[in-house]
């Protein structure tokens, strides 16, 4: 019985992270499509709108990491 | 790859870890002092030194036309001075150049370490580093902050007077709790997650493939995924790079954009 909870914690811990990866993913997407849209309109401006591009992936992505690295805090 | 040689081929569950923290931690080797050193210690002791000896060999003796060698060193340490400290803080940039600059190399070589071959483990991987340079990190663009702003660097923070009263507690709270508690989380925890999850999926990817390529005379074509497994880890090797070499970037660009919210600060 112990081993089956503690198997069911491990499988909703997994289904907790992919839940948790959808957001970021919709985000990245919106942010890579928009950068990708902004050079094409403006290529003289590529190297901000590649900046700002990589910091706002890298600041959406944070929630899939968080989610990360607690499901194997969880699944531990 | 010494844990997955020691692995049952014929079992059905080939090769399971106990603990997915087996890949990231490794035995005492020997104890200075009552410091405990294992290879973590000296990978970490050899990625500054590295750090230091890539800078030292790539600038030493200005000539009118530099090495090829010096030439990359000097297109990073101009990309770190112009790109990231004077285009992100303006002027005043120049100030935190040093700090930027030792920030981009340790971790960058700390990054590569996971691709390099016979060493296959990224230092930025354990927490502690990751964290230590993040609470770096904080406590500079803290003492920034207050130096420059004295306290309306809290009071502007926690009671925003550009936005409507009514909201203004709430927006206030959102504001200290992500500044002052979120950043220096998310800024190691990023670092940190990329590279374990880096790491994992080359030790698995990679020695999955070795092990079912090896189990071909034991359980026939099935081990041909193997080589299936074995061309994605290699994939994954290319990416890895792009990966280390772009959340070097991130950490030191984000460390930028902390330090300049904290100088330019009048929300």
């Amino acid at each position: 019985m112990e081993g089956n909870i503690e198997e069911l914690g491990r499988a909703l811990s997994l289904i907790g992270y992919g839940l948790g990866a959808i957001g970021p993913g919709i985000g990245i997407g919106i942010v890579a499509g928009n950068a990708i849209t902004a050079m094409a309109r403006q290529p003289e401006m590529q190297g901000t709108i590649r900046t700002t591009m990589f910091l706002g992936i890298a600041l959406t992505e944070a929630l899939a990491l968080i989610g990360f690295v607690l499901f194997f805090i969880a699944s531990a | 790859m010494i844990l997955a040689t020691e692995c049952d081929v014929a079992n059905e569950v080939i090769c399971a870890p106990a603990d997915v923290t087996e890949l990231f931690e490794f035995p005492t080797l020997f104890t200075i002092g009552g410091l405990e050193f294992s290879r973590t210690h000296i990978l970490m002791l050899f990625t500054a030194f590295a750090a230091v000896a890539i800078l030292y060999y790539g600038l030493r003796g200005q000539r009118l036309v530099p090495t090829k060698f010096g030439a990359a060193v000097e297109g990073l340490v101009g990309f770190v001075r112009d790109g990231i400290a004077r285009d992100v803080i303006g002027p005043e940039g120049t100030r935190y150049v040093p700090y930027l600059m030792a920030m981009f190399f340790f971790i960058l070589v700390g990054n590569l370490f996971e691709i390099t071959p016979l060493i296959n483990f990224p230092v930025t991987s354990r927490m502690a580093i990751p964290l230590f340079l993040a609470l770096v990190t904080y406590v500079i663009f803290m003492f920034v902050g207050f130096a420059k702003n004295n306290f309306r660097f809290l009071i502007d923070t926690a009671w925003p007077k550009t936005v409507p009263i009514a909201l203004r507690w709430l927006v206030g709270l959102i504001e200290v709790f992500s500044i002052f508690i979120l950043r220096p989380i998310t800024l190691a925890v990023r670092l940190f997650a990329n590279m374990v999850a880096g790491h994992l999926m080359l030790t698995l990817l990679l020695t999955s493939g070795v092990i079912f390529i090896a189990a071909i005379p034991e359980i026939g074509l099935k081990g041909s995924i193997g080589v299936f497994w074995f061309g994605l880890g290699l994939f994954m090797f290319l990416l890895e790079i792009l990966i280390g070499v772009l959340q070097a970037y991130i950490f030191t660009l984000l460390t930028a954009i902390y330090i300049e919210s904290s100088i330019h600060f009048e929300h």
